[in-house]
């Protein structure tokens, strides 16, 4: 129950960061992507199945909110919040650099995923916000590297 | 066997939520003008997410200034805000209105009613693909929003047009900075004609202007044609700032908007249907 809780509130941070930074600097919400740190976070935590809901979940708020296709988002993060859950149970995360590298990977991942799912969806080429766009993977991974060493994000019954 | 059984039923798991996915986006394709009721449906329900989230944070902000400020001054430069907002659209229209030399009793019955007209909004929410593409605001069909409806900035240059999805409470907006948007319009001191579409990058192009017309220059004031049946005429729009001679039929001119996205907190939607503005 206690993590039903902190996943609710981890979403609703998220909610609040994109609507309020989008609202302050829009170029912000192409820099950091909240909501994947969120799946991120918890598929680490907990395990690849939740991962996955927990992505697709917080990849529909984030069709819902980038007034987009339903499903493009949710699609990236499903896959998403999967591999890391599946890849954080083969991989020791005890160290910054590699929490560092295992979110810039998934990040990148996902980037990779929902660009081609928005160009195949819109037929269009994707606005990169003057190549702002193309930071969110190291942007994101950067600033998760850091939350996530402050937080613990693997629990210390799964190391090795 | 048993923790053998969960560890296989972890991939299909993921491949139901992948068909889900695939099966909710096959839903809504191909993306029409025409918004179909799954997608008036997500919209309606989560539209008021970022409405409330909005709403919250501007109840605790105004709290806070209520706080520190003092009340009848506050209240005095709000309402004086909203005069200014509203003088300057009136201003706008009007200045479109002796354009076409209206006797004055007819401009002044016009302003008294589009006064009325008038909707003053808040926007909500951006888009993250591509927040140059569109945007939320925070009126809806409860007050009135109807397709098509034109917006404009704080400073009456022209934001967008309303399109589907429209909520109670809340509507999409085009911005003219869009790819796929298109507004009839002209250059103000030489009068040509041409369609503006935004460009993707933040800024627009006045399509269709033959390489064979030397009429235009940099720094020219482009406004709203009319001609398109969508938005009023004499609406200011942007300046042009490059005018390329690429070889093609058409010269690739680039007008940078008035309207700055990030800026864009508070609008003006003008409710009456286009054509009866003026």
């Amino acid at each position: 129950m206690r993590d039903f809780i902190k996943i609710i509130l981890s979403i609703l941070i998220a909610i609040l960061l994109y609507t309020t930074l989008g609202k302050i600097f829009p170029y912000l919400i192409y820099l950091f992507n909240f909501f994947s740190l969120v799946v991120i976070y918890f598929a680490i935590r907990k395990e690849e199945v939740l991962g996955a809901c927990l992505g697709a979940a917080c990849g529909l708020i984030q069709d819902s909110l980038s007034l987009g296709v339903f499903g493009v988002y949710g699609l990236a993060k499903t896959i998403t919040g999967y591999l890391a859950g599946y890849l954080s149970k083969k991989i020791d995360l005890l160290s910054i650099f590699r929490i560092f590298v295992f979110i810039l990977f998934l990040v990148s991942v996902e980037f990779i995923l929902w660009m081609l799912l928005y160009s195949f969806v819109f037929s269009e080429k994707i606005s990169i916000g003057k190549g702002i766009l193309l930071f969110q993977p190291l942007s994101t991974a950067l600033l998760g590297s850091f939350i996530f060493s402050i937080l613990g994000a693997k629990k210390r019954s799964t190391r090795g | 066997m048993a923790l053998f059984l969960k560890e296989k039923k972890k991939p299909f798991v993921l491949i139901a939520l992948i068909l889900f996915q695939f099966l909710l986006i096959s839903v809504q394709l191909p993306l029409g003008s025409e918004r179909n009721y799954f997608e008036k449906a997500i919209f309606s329900i989560f539209s008021p997410v970022q409405h409330g989230i909005i709403y919250f944070f501007h109840s605790i902000g105004n709290l806070w200034k209520s706080y520190l400020d003092l009340r009848g001054v506050k209240s005095q430069n709000q309402k004086m805000k909203d005069e200014i907002f509203f003088l300057r659209q009136e201003n706008l229209l009007l200045q479109s209105a002796l354009q076409k030399l209206k006797k004055e009793k007819d401009i002044q019955n016009s302003l008294s009613e589009l006064r009325e007209n008038i909707l003053l909004a808040e926007t909500i929410g951006l888009d993250v693909s591509n927040f140059l593409k569109s945007t939320m605001i925070n009126k809806g069909s409860m007050h009135g929003i109807k397709k098509d409806m034109t917006v404009l900035d704080e400073k009456g240059n022209l934001a967008g047009r309303v399109i589907g999805p429209i909520s109670l409470k809340e509507a999409k907006v085009q911005l003219i900075t869009d790819r796929e948007s298109g507004v009839g319009v002209f250059s103000k001191s030489k009068g040509v004609s041409g369609l503006l579409s935004g460009d993707g990058n933040g800024m627009c192009l006045f399509n269709y202007v033959l390489a064979t017309n030397e009429a235009l220059s940099k720094g020219e004031e482009v406004v709203t044609s009319g001609k398109d049946g969508i938005f009023p005429s004499g609406i200011k729009v942007g300046r042009i700032i490059s005018i390329v001679k690429d070889g093609s039929l058409f010269k690739r001119i680039k007008v940078e908007p008035y309207f700055d996205v990030r800026h864009l907190n508070r609008v003006a939607v003008i409710m009456r249907e286009p054509m009866e503005v003026f």
